[in-house]
């Protein structure tokens, strides 16, 4: 089981640092493929979750279909976290997608870190036909670090790159952590808050920021 | 002592990590003795208890979070 | 009302699949590797049966003394005949597990027919290689099948006394019979590794391995039945009576469990259909994605000006359906310009998942009915709301 349905030792989405504004949840979307968990019962028409209305669901296909620029995309274009889901590692109906899309995920990951993007911010869980419960759980999980996670999602390339590296540490902390300010830099904060004590998110566990 | 779930599950798996390694010990003995005295067939299903325990040892490793996901 | 009950099969077998993935990890859930688990039991029985192989002697005389020999002589003799024994049980188990998932899982569609033919005759050759094993030993239950089969073979119309005594060598129990089977035995298992590649060859990445949990479990077992339930031949077979009862190895004499109440004519009959309707499965049922209720994406397509020939889509493809051929003209985009290959879509294997596009980095792939163009779209449109 992958741990994103495990709370118990990711931080709690309200517990440590919510930095997003109190009240919204997050914007989410999540690519799902169609041989995967079958949530129509718990999908309004135009894709969103009735349980959790910030989650969208996109139906592709297959897990690996989702091209993983189409993740950065999504948190480029104003969504807060991104996720695919594929069907069990193992029992992808086309084979491989699901496995595929998850090393994909992994290395954007590791590329998010040098974009000083968060992470956390796009996951791969995989449930099958059947396990709506479990998809549920982890999606509520993942809304809840994504929730948690400081900064603006995406840092503002022109200025972190203009500012001379030693300017930019001592000028963050007055930045709101919520407010998507163009000159605010999350690097630092966001590597500390993904230290070991967060690393229950399963869906990319081998690699350490 | 850390009493978090994580530490608990840990704790769990790893006494039967070290049950079945006593376990396929004591197999290991079992094929020795079966050599020795002849029995072959103790010998050879000793062979298949040492593989049984050490398939649970990496079930428990994995389950316990020692190892993978 | 056919489709519908392979509608509910799927759906059980899902369901137990989410029931195994709560005690298990889910990438060690066994019913996902059953086509692993029958090639680990298959190697396990090649290299089982060399050794006991080096042992036997195929004749009237001595085949079942040597079998003797084997096991009560040779040291640890008994130890891998039993292994040989089980685990061709275990094999038919895992195929005939494998059979059966992959049938109520649809994972016969489109062109994944091949696999799917292939996998029939493994399982057949299978059964008929476990027969003749049982034959070899040539204990009473030996000679009670020789003289099943022959007699169920002798009840073809028109050509039955011939298939007969191609069976058994000659119209008569003879002399040739045991080296016959010792080479339909041996020989057909090689015959098994060559349909082996034929129900790869369409696939990339086949899974040919169960995880090291599994492998070791398998193994585990196989040794410890061994041990507590050793192998042992019935009482030597006399050409002059033939037995009366059949100790019943359930996963490859059921048929002749069936002979006990069918005619033997009946009885082929039934096999004849069985295997026929097999081989139909993947045919049956409207192959359009329309007629099934799934997507129509439409053939993936490459885009001529953007492919740079890098082979990431011909990798990652599970069907093989993308083969790379010589460019004829540089692309347009400016990775493109020195591309030495061009990736093209074999369209007759190609099952629209979309796994190329995935792999795809310079967006030279899209489905025609589900662009990239589409899916920003309704990324958009859900960050709007």
């Amino acid at each position: 089981m992958p741990g994103v349905d495990r709370p118990a030792s990711a931080p709690a989405g309200t517990g440590t640092a919510p930095a997003a504004p109190a009240g919204r949840p997050p914007r989410i979307v999540g690519f799902l493929c169609d041989f995967a968990v079958d949530v129509s019962a718990f999908t309004a028409a135009n894709g969103t979750l009735r349980d959790l209305p910030h989650v969208t669901l996109i139906k592709v296909p297959c897990s690996g279909f989702v091209r993983p620029a189409w993740l950065e995309f999504a948190l480029r274009n104003g969504a807060e976290g991104a996720f695919v889901c594929g069907c069990p590692l193992g029992d992808c109906f086309n084979r491989l997608g699901n496995n595929l899309i998850g090393d994909r995920v992994v290395q954007l990951r590791r590329r998010f870190e040098r974009q000083r993007i968060h992470p956390d911010r796009i996951a791969a869980i995989y449930y099958g036909l059947h396990d709506h419960e479990g998809f549920l759980g982890a999606v509520r999980a993942f809304s809840d670090r994504v929730a948690a996670l400081p900064g603006p999602v995406v840092p503002a390339p022109r200025a972190a790159a203009a500012r001379p590296a030693a300017a930019a540490a001592p000028a963050r902390p007055a930045a709101p952590p919520g407010a998507a300010s163009p000159s605010a830099s999350p690097s630092a904060g966001s590597r500390a808050e993904s230290g070991p004590g967060e690393r229950a998110d399963g869906a990319a566990p081998e690699e350490e920021p | 002592m850390n009493t978090s779930p994580a530490s608990d599950r840990e704790a769990r798996y790893g006494t039967g990590i070290m049950v079945l390694a006593l376990v396929s010990l004591a197999a290991v003995l079992a094929i020795a003795w079966g050599e020795v005295a002849g029995h072959r067939l103790v010998a050879g299903g000793a062979v298949g208890v040492i593989l049984l325990a050490y398939s649970f040892i990496l079930l428990f490793l994995r389950k316990g979070g020692f190892t993978g996901v | 009302m056919y489709s519908r009950l392979l509608a509910r099969l799927l759906s059980w077998t899902l369901r137990l699949d989410v029931a195994i993935n709560r005690v298990y990890p889910e990438d060690f859930n066994p019913l996902y590797y059953t086509g692993g688990l029958s090639n680990l039991f298959l190697t396990v029985l090649v290299l089982s049966g060399i050794f006991l192989f080096l042992y036997y002697i195929p004749s009237f005389n001595d085949a079942y003394a040597s079998v003797q020999f084997i096991t009560l002589q040779v040291p640890y003799g008994q130890i891998i005949r039993g292994v040989h024994r089980y685990s061709a049980d275990a094999f038919m188990i895992a195929i005939l597990l494998h059979f059966f998932r992959n049938w109520f899982t649809d994972r016969f569609r489109f062109s994944r027919d091949e696999p799917w033919i292939s996998g029939m005759m493994l399982l057949l050759f299978s059964g008929f290689l476990g027969v003749t094993g049982y034959v070899l030993v040539w204990d009473e239950r030996s000679q009670l099948l020789v003289a099943m089969t022959g007699r169920t073979l002798a009840a073809v119309p028109g050509v039955g006394g011939w298939l007969q005594s191609m069976w058994q060598g000659s119209s008569g129990i003879s002399n040739l019979l045991l080296p016959r089977m010792l080479y339909l035995h041996v020989g057909l298992a090689v015959l098994l590794y060559i349909l082996l590649w034929w129900h790869y060859v369409r696939i990339r990445h086949p899974k040919v391995w169960p995880p090291a949990v599994w492998t070791l479990f398998s193994l585990g077992l196989i040794f410890l039945l061994t041990g507590l339930v050793p192998t042992l031949s019935q009482p030597p077979a006399h050409p002059e009576s033939v037995p009366r009862t059949l100790t019943v190895d359930w996963f490859f004499l059921l048929p002749y469990v069936g002979l006990t109440v069918l005619s033997p004519l009946v009885l082929i009959a039934l096999a004849v259909v069985i295997t026929v309707y097999g081989l139909y499965i993947p045919y049956e049922l409207p192959e359009t994605p329309a007629a099934l209720g799934i997507r129509d994406s439409g053939i993936a397509q490459v885009v001529d000006a953007n492919c740079t020939g890098c082979e990431l889509c011909y990798y990652d493809c599970p069907y093989n359906a993308i083969v790379m051929a010589p460019s004829p003209h540089p692309g347009v985009t400016k990775a493109a310009q020195a591309r030495k290959l061009l990736a093209i879509v074999l369209e007759s294997r190609c099952v629209e998942c979309g796994i190329c596009i995935g792999a795809c980095p310079f967006e030279a792939l899209e489905l025609p009915r589900l662009l990239e163009r589409d899916v920003q779209e309704q990324v958009v449109a859900a960050c709007r709301a």
